[in-house]
């Protein structure tokens, strides 16, 4: 019998522990998030309950086997990842930040992360000015650049989409985009230079 | 004195093969990501893990996989005399090394590139089998934590009574009055073993019986934290229907 029918004949969830067999691994199963592969079968490494989806890939039906934990999952920044960050503290050469989310999971943890002046913007670069770009405090989307020898990750804003999201101006007030470089404060219409993020829905027509 | 009676009982009462009573409960503190408290016996034991996030000593991080921290600690009031517990004496430096090429055996620490994962023990109550309750309680701290494992860690005891009764589980009296002891901690499934610890010689005849028999208390064990795990995953799962999931 298979771990689909297995899981079907039944309403409830089948819970699994780290290490529990659960299925073949042959041409019809993948194994996905929550399990691995040894020795021709999917095993669990999570303690969670099973999901099983259809996943087409070049053409081929394949069941995709995950296991769900049920806090939430442990995860770490990869390279290419978008990351919502908070800029912590500049300098000439980089601003440090630290990295609360990845994609829309919210980290219980942050995580520190440098980035430097050569990847605030990907036109101009020998210009760029880091306080003109970003300030303490700011809310900004970056991408995680692959790591390399420096033991932190490391952040590249050289997107349109990518750059201050939310910013608070010296009143306290949230400020409004008013171009890629600027933005103004509702409040003293004080306008404060920004490296400004074009917000694009998720899942936007491309 | 003789560790088994005429009637063939130790001096707790057990028989030569019976496993003292595991109380166990994960999450049992809300700061770290996992915990667990475990009882064995008389022997209590807290285990917390935090992590995998950023190493705190960049020398020390690893490309291509997590590190495991480990940190083994007794109370003061754990044993029989009241004591200061420093940490970083020798004993529990190797213990702490011990559990260490325990856990590292069961997680999937490839998974994590530059991150760290802390494990910390606390021995509420010696009373024999010190290491085995800490790995036991790491298994479920990890569990509760949801770092990926390639199967359970579960450590046993095993010594020799009267000079030929393989006796499992030891407690502490076992363990001073009788000779040998052998630890183990195994990967119950595959049945491979992380780590093996004798505390004399043992005569090879007596060494794959005791060995069996430290196996056979892996297997136990393993089904009864097995148990527990399943339980506080139901009780959880259907307090919070089953996470956002939509089966």
């Amino acid at each position: 019998m298979s771990i689909k029918s297995t899981l079907n004949d039944s309403n409830k969830p089948l819970v699994c522990v780290p290490g529990q067999r659960l299925c073949l691994l042959d041409n019809e199963h993948v194994s996905g998030n929550g399990t691995y592969e040894h020795q021709g079968y999917i095993h669990s490494s999570l303690a969670g309950i099973v999901k099983i989806s259809e996943k087409t890939e070049n053409n081929v039906k394949r069941n995709l086997i995950e296991v769900h934990g049920i806090n939430e999952q442990s995860i770490v920044p990869a390279p290419g990842d978008i990351v919502t960050a908070k800029v912590m503290v500049l300098n000439q050469r980089y601003c440090k930040c630290l990295i609360k989310c990845i994609g829309d999971v919210v980290l219980s943890r942050p995580y520190r992360a440098i980035l430097r002046k050569e990847d605030i913007r990907a036109t101009d670069k020998d210009r760029i000015d880091v306080y003109k770009c970003y300030r303490p405090g700011d809310i900004i989307l970056a991408r995680v650049l692959p790591l390399t020898e420096i033991h932190s990750y490391q952040l590249s804003t050289a997107e349109s989409e990518l750059g201050v999201v939310i910013a608070h101006s010296d009143a306290g007030v949230p400020m409004i985009p008013i171009s890629w470089t600027e933005m103004q404060c509702p409040k003293t219409h004080n306008k404060e230079p920004r490296k400004v993020a074009r917000i694009v829905p998720e899942n936007a027509p491309v | 004195m003789d560790l088994v009676s005429d009637q063939g009982l130790r001096i707790d009462g057990r028989r030569p093969k019976e496993l003292r009573k595991i109380r166990c409960k994960l999450g049992v503190f809300a700061q770290p990501e996992g915990s667990a408290y475990l009882e064995q016996g008389n022997t209590k034991v807290l285990a917390a893990v935090y992590g995998p996030h950023q190493v705190r000593n960049r020398s020390k991080a690893l490309h291509d996989a997590a590190v495991v921290n480990c940190q083994y600690s007794m109370a003061t009031f754990s044993t029989f005399e009241r004591k200061r517990r420093p940490r970083g004496d020798i004993k529990s430096t190797e213990m702490t090394l011990h559990l260490k090429q325990a856990m590292q055996a069961s997680i999937k620490t490839e998974l994590y590139p530059y991150s760290q994962i802390d494990i910390y023990l606390e021995v509420l109550q010696a009373d024999g089998g010190n290491y085995c309750a800490c790995v036991n309680a790491a298994t479920l701290a990890l569990v509760d934590a949801g770092i990926p494992l390639k199967e359970y860690v579960i450590g046993c005891t095993a010594s020799l009574g009267n000079g030929d009764v393989p006796l499992i589980d030891v407690s502490h009296l076992e363990e001073t009055m009788g000779g040998s002891n052998l630890t183990v901690a195994v990967l119950p499934l595959s049945g491979q073993i992380a780590v093996l610890e004798m505390s004399q010689k043992f005569h090879v005849d007596h060494l794959s019986l005791v060995l069996n028999e430290a196996l056979d208390g892996c297997r136990r064990i393993y089904e009864i934290l097995n148990d527990t795990v399943k339980n506080h995953l139901s009780e959880i799962g259907a307090i919070s229907g089953w996470g956002k999931s939509d089966l």
